[in-house]
């Protein structure tokens, strides 16, 4: 029983520790920094929900981009003008029920069709959110999009209108909205982990595993798939609302089959089902193309934003590398970043002995047979 | 025998079940009784029907003619999730188990026992996490009188094909059944591996008063175990009685062995 308190106390105290470090950064680093950590954060929101769907239940989701962009502009219509213009605070989290709403009503398909053919029926949604986010203009502000309400938190202004100092730092919205997505961002891990450690989480993973033996064990499995696609749906909303804070106005562009993909991408770099895991992949995936847009001209082989013709612009690069770290990943680390940072603490733990290199414990892909999920199927 | 406060299981009653698969009959009228608390063995060969019997029952497979009532309720309308909250609980020939560890799936066979949902969980609310507790605390009862006591943080995978099996066993226990469905539960295993899960099948019965439905080859464990033997050859249920009626019947022997079941031949 100590030893687990001491474990608890540890644990605390980790928790403690990379709390205040993520306190941190709106004191030391600039405007450009803390947008890479805000949409990081944002894109960690929603790539936890698709895990959930596509990781723990084994539901593939092509449609996450039409939830992000509910979330966005569900915030923005309802507390703007035109629309309701309620008060901000209420219009965050009605946003996001409104994007589980719309996976609610997805959700006869979402009960029903399994695994890589909702895939399919997903991508249907991204055509027509797209199609109606340009055409219904009175709402969503057509081609051109809209401006963002910024958000107010009982007189507190999530923007850089007022002057506000903070241990002699100036707080801009940047630094503001970086404290606001930290808190939501904690909240989808406290609820997501809460969700996968529990009775709901389990039903899930058993539906993935094997839908027959879950059924048998009494998980009603229509109910459990569109249950998951639902809070799926919430997550990105949740998302789409940081998103479009951070993002100041909202096109529909953004919101296209490509970011759908950006977030499979993200679960499947950091590891199938797990919310570290999750987040790790969102941060690779987004932060990449915005950091080598900003150090194009430092990089080799990789030509500045808007060059000439055929060159490689750092967005396309980008592309290219996180491409390859996807391929790199299936073939030797199908557990994603998460599994291989499992791993090698296992092998650090092993060879605690006080002759091991620091150095030889880097990371190193190791042969996916053991990692590779037993699956057994019956029927 | 039944020394729980729990009430006897009660009657399950199989009528007249077919089964076509696409003009292949599967079950042809196949009908038995499984008397409270007893051990009831359905065998025959390859292909006789018996695990289809079986997804009949669990739900996973509906007949075409036939009923199967439970107590007073009618399963073969229920969809499996409220046939297993009837307290039905089922293994699988092949093993199924999921990912995670031994405690992981022992907490799935309480999923039909335990109320928490997604707001709760989520939200980690007092109620849903007094809950677990709980129920995690049966869990690891159960994997004691399974033997799975020592590997109950362990993960299902790494075990051995003898526990892993076992895992199957336990998890339907973890349901607190009233009938449990054995689906050739000592398949693949070794010698000492039979003995022990048959004794563990003995104690449950015992322990627990649950009725058994077990479908295995192993004729030994079936003799051990059976009150109640039901024989059934291509769909058909051929011979019906006690493990030493069964074993003499002539027509069971012609199924099994292949012999010409004249008069003479089975002297």
């Amino acid at each position: 029983m100590s030893d687990r308190t001491a474990l608890l106390t540890r644990r605390r105290a980790t928790l403690l520790t990379v709390a205040v470090l993520l306190c941190l950064p709106p004191f030391y680093l600039d405007a450009f920094w803390l947008r890479i950590g805000l949409f990081s954060l944002a894109a960690a929101i929603g790539a936890t929900g698709l895990a959930l769907l596509s990781g723990t239940a084994g539901q593939l989701s092509l449609g996450h981009a039409f939830f992000l962009a509910v979330g966005a502009y569900g915030y923005t219509w309802l507390a703007g003008d035109p629309g309701p213009g309620l008060p901000t605070a209420l219009a965050v989290p009605l946003a996001v029920l409104m994007a589980g709403l719309a996976g609610g009503l997805f959700s006869p398909v979402a009960g029903r069709v399994k695994g890589i053919y909702l895939g399919i029926a997903t991508l249907a949604l991204v055509f027509l959110g797209h199609h109606v986010l340009l055409t219904a203009e009175s709402v969503t502000g057509g081609f051109n999009g809209r401006s963002v309400p910024p958000l107010s938190l009982g007189g507190f202004t999530f923007d850089a209108g007022d002057e506000l100092t903070v241990l002699g730092v100036p707080f801009g919205a940047e630094e503001r909205l970086w404290f606001l997505g930290l808190a939501l961002f904690a909240v989808t891990w406290f609820t997501a982990r809460g969700l996968l450690r529990s009775r709901p989480g389990r039903a899930l993973a058993a539906l993935r595993d094997s839908e027959t033996a879950a059924a048998v064990m009494g998980v009603d499995v229509a109910r459990h798939r569109s249950a998951a696609f639902v809070v799926s749906s919430m997550y990105a909303g949740l998302a789409g609302v940081l998103l479009a804070l951070a993002f100041r106005r909202v096109v529909p562009d953004y919101f296209s089959l490509v970011l759908s993909v950006d977030y499979l991408a993200m679960i499947v770099i950091g590891g199938l089902g797990s919310v570290a895991g999750a987040t790790a992949g969102a941060v690779f995936v987004t932060a990449l193309p915005l950091l080598m847009t900003r150090y194009a001209d430092q990089l080799p082989l990789v030509a500045a934003p808007g060059s000439a013709e055929g060159a490689v612009g750092p967005t396309e690069a980008a592309r290219y590398l996180y491409g390859a770290a996807i391929v790199l990943v299936l073939l030797y680390a199908p557990d994603g970043l998460h599994g291989l940072a499992r791993r090698s603490r296992d092998r650090l733990r092993r060879r605690r002995s006080p002759t091991s290199d620091p150095a030889s414990a880097v990371p190193s892909p190791s042969p996916p047979a053991a990692a590779a999920r037993p699956k057994e199927h019956t029927l | 025998m039944n020394d729980r406060t729990t009430t006897a299981p009660p009657e399950l009653a199989v009528r007249d079940v077919t089964v076509r698969f696409a003009g292949l009959t599967a079950l042809d009228g196949v009908s038995f009784t499984v008397a409270p608390g007893s051990v009831h063995a359905l065998i025959g060969p390859n292909g006789a029907g018996k695990s289809t019997c079986f997804n009949v029952l669990s739900g996973l497979c509906r007949p075409a003619a036939g009923t199967v009532t439970l107590g007073g309720t009618e399963l073969t309308r229920l969809a499996p999730h409220r046939i297993a909250a009837l307290g039905v609980a089922r293994t699988f020939q092949n093993i199924v188990t999921t990912q995670g560890t031994v405690a992981d799936n022992l907490m799935l066979g309480r999923h039909a026992l335990t109320r928490a949902g997604f707001t709760a969980s989520a939200l980690r609310l007092p109620g849903a996490r007094r809950e677990q507790r709980e129920h995690l605390a049966r869990a690891r009862e159960i994997a004691e009188l399974t033997g799975l006591g020592a590997h109950f943080d362990a993960p299902v995978g790494l075990l051995p094909y003898g526990d892993r099996k076992r895992v199957e066993l336990a998890r339907a226990l973890c349901l607190e059944p009233r009938v449990l469905l054995l689906d050739e539960p000592v398949a693949g295993m070794n010698a000492a591996e039979r003995a022990r899960t048959a004794e563990v099948v003995g104690e449950l019965r015992a322990e627990l008063g649950l009725s058994v439905v077990l479908v295995e080859h192993d004729m030994g464990l079936v003799m051990r175990l059976a009150d109640e033997v039901t024989v059934l050859d291509f769909g058909r249920p051929i011979a019906h009685g006690t493990p030493d009626e069964v074993r003499r019947d002539p027509e069971v022997l012609r199924a099994y062995l292949g012999t010409d079941a004249t008069g003479e031949d089975a002297a």
